[in-house]
């Protein structure tokens, strides 16, 4: 800490004062109001949890696992439960598919295309997903020739040959859009730091094609990247609740939402089991990516995801 | 380009290799482009179909009329025109300032008081779970504050137990404006910390001790120093926070069940049949949420383009 004492040695009544000083202060800073502040937050951010837990299994007047026990038998979370799960898995691989080779061919071929990705990545941002789901219930209900010509005619061919208006495949397409903010960062984040070029004609020069390369050798190497953004999809449709709520498609958050109003208890475990589910992806990243060696750790600000 | 730099041996192949590149004829460099364009269209097709064309077309049908089809500006007008409407604006915009300023000056303090702290496994910790609660939000967060501070919630119960005070007679209501700003501030607050800990990480213990040697209190390397570079990240990442809170729905629905007047409740009205709105009111209100938000992000790439002049990200 005390760093600058070492190279003054003349000075060293004034330094050791100087450091004595520090050394107060540092104390008292440790007792300081940032710590205090830091202990507020923590606080409020552990006490509805403990209290949902609580709440969740003191079932009236005793302590008992009735209300996860009524969750096991209830038919409406046995099918949505699921089917969430379904959603999540077809938005991660969806994504995992489509954002994967797009990073790596703009890291490789098209440099040119990062301030467009980085506009495509910021718009969720400015059209939030309920005003998203709005204008996605408008393209693909009325037909417009605006949106046809621009288009190229897939909007007509998807809304009235495949009828996807208010169908869960829109919805995971949705999904995928609404993931990109915190999907795309951790892949390209990874895709710079690998040296992509070199990796990439190394493998040629050993005679493998584009699609050998990227699966072998691209793939293998920015994985962290993509188990991040994977497991933070994964979460996000888990408690997504808003393009499904204005698509009525009945999912996980939407039967939460329901049993809630008639039973605190039970919305209580059904948000420990929605928490876990959060706790579990978060974990995994922090397991398998961040505290690997040499595991991405400026990538701290992109573990934000959450459907609010 | 870069057949200057041969300070390394890596570098000279590669400049060799572009030279080769650019003496190759104009019409391969040209099919050579156009392939590289290529690669990147079935995305941009995607982002096209379910992201941008959404986003026109709610612009675009705010200045129609839903009835006629025809051109007008009437759907803005109404939402001066009716309180409500202005309300929900009015609501929005002030629970996101609100949560945006306590969430930002609280998160801010408690990250400055991870990035002190000497243990590292504490700080991990505590990241992590600032992780974790940061992506808790939604549904299962509002019925965690009901299960909480809700009428027959934890604390609420507690404090009619043990300091017979009951919250409710005393004016405090979860399901109102109010309880909403604390249920946001929730997810605002571990936001914060995850979004300042690496700003926080680009000060230079280095600054401090200069500052100090040079005869600067605590107080004067705050003012003169820490926060003057700190900035632009700290008003950044504010602006995350108030977006984020912004185009909030899910909690807000959950909480009041469509009882609290913010703007994504008054589109989920029109969705869902509510008989005094139409659809070119809902697009208007829709279009006035990105022009906020628009606004919001504009001054966020430009905090952001001052944190890379700045702190050399």
């Amino acid at each position: 800490m005390q760093v600058g004492s070492q190279s003054i040695s003349q000075r060293a009544t004034a330094d050791a004062m100087l450091s004595s000083q520090r050394k107060d202060q540092s104390t008292r800073r440790s007792f300081g109001l940032d710590k205090i502040v830091l202990i507020l937050v923590l606080l409020y951010l552990l006490i509805p949890l403990g209290a949902t837990f609580v709440f969740s299994i003191h079932d009236g007047k005793n302590f008992s696992l009735g209300s996860f026990q009524r969750i096991m038998s209830d038919a409406d979370f046995l099918t949505t439960f699921p089917f969430s799960i379904e959603l999540a898995i077809a938005t991660t691989i969806l994504m995992v598919i489509l954002i994967t080779p797009t990073a790596y061919w703009i890291q490789l071929r098209l440099p040119q295309a990062r301030p467009i990705m980085d506009f495509l990545t910021l718009v969720p941002f400015g059209v939030p997903a309920i005003v998203m789901a709005f204008g996605l219930i408008q393209v693909y209900s009325s037909p417009n020739t605006l949106v046809s010509v621009l288009s190229l005619g897939l909007v007509p061919f998807l809304s009235n040959q495949l009828n996807v208006v208010n169908t869960p495949p829109l919805m995971v397409c949705a999904y995928v859009i609404i993931a990109l903010p915190f999907t795309y960062r951790p892949i390209d984040n990874n895709l710079r730091a690998i040296n992509t070029r070199v990796l990439t004609e190394a493998s040629y020069s050993l005679g493998s094609g584009w699609w050998r390369t990227f699966l072998t050798v691209v793939i293998p190497n920015i994985w962290p990247g993509i188990i991040s953004a994977a497991l933070l999809t994964f979460a996000t449709v888990m408690g997504e609740f808003t393009i499904a709520s204005l698509f009525s498609i009945y999912t996980f958050p939407i039967y939460l939402d329901v049993t809630g109003q008639n039973d605190p208890h039970k919305a209580a475990a059904l948000t420990i089991l929605s928490f876990t589910i959060t706790l579990i992806c978060v974990l995994g990243i922090i397991l398998l990516v961040r505290l690997r060696p040499g595991g991405a750790r400026k990538d701290s600000q992109i573990e934000i995801g959450a459907a609010k | 380009m870069q057949i200057g730099a041969t300070d390394s041996m890596g570098d000279s192949r590669s400049s060799s290799g572009t030279a080769i590149k650019t003496s190759k004829p104009r019409c391969i460099n040209w099919s050579y482009s156009i392939t590289s364009w290529l690669g990147f269209v079935p995305f941009f097709i995607f982002c096209l179909l379910f992201e941008l064309l959404p986003a026109v077309m709610v612009v675009q049908n705010s200045f129609v009329d839903s009835n006629t089809g025809a051109f007008t500006l009437n759907n803005y007008q109404r939402i001066f025109l009716e309180p409500d409407k202005l309300h929900a604006f009015e609501n929005s915009i002030s629970i996101s300032i609100v949560t945006a300023l306590i969430g930002g000056v609280f998160g801010f303090i408690a990250a400055y008081g991870i990035y002190n702290l000497r243990t590292k496994w504490l700080h991990n910790l505590i990241v992590g779970f600032s992780s974790v609660a940061a992506n808790f939000a939604g549904v299962p967060l509002a019925f965690a504050f009901i299960a909480t501070l809700g009428v027959t919630g934890f604390i609420t119960t507690l404090f009619i137990n043990w300091f017979h005070i009951d919250l409710y007679s005393h004016g405090f209501s979860l399901y109102t404006f109010a309880g909403l700003i604390l249920v946001y501030i929730y997810f605002q607050l571990p936001l914060m910390i995850l979004l300042t800990i690496p700003a926080l990480g680009a000060i230079r213990p280095e600054w401090r001790e200069a500052s100090t040697n040079l005869g600067a209190s605590n107080f004067t390397y705050w003012r003169r120093i820490a926060l003057p570079i700190l900035f632009p990240s700290l008003i950044a990442a504010m602006l995350l926070l108030f977006a984020n809170s912004f185009g909030a729905f899910a909690t807000a629905y959950a909480l009041g069940q469509g009882n609290i007047n913010l703007v994504p409740i008054q589109i989920s009205f029109v969705v869902n049949g509510n008989v005094s709105l139409d659809t070119g009111l809902g697009n208007a209100l829709a279009a006035g949420m990105i022009a906020v938000l628009l606004i919001a992000v504009i001054f966020y790439t430009a905090m952001l383009r001052r944190i890379s002049r700045w702190q050399g990200r």
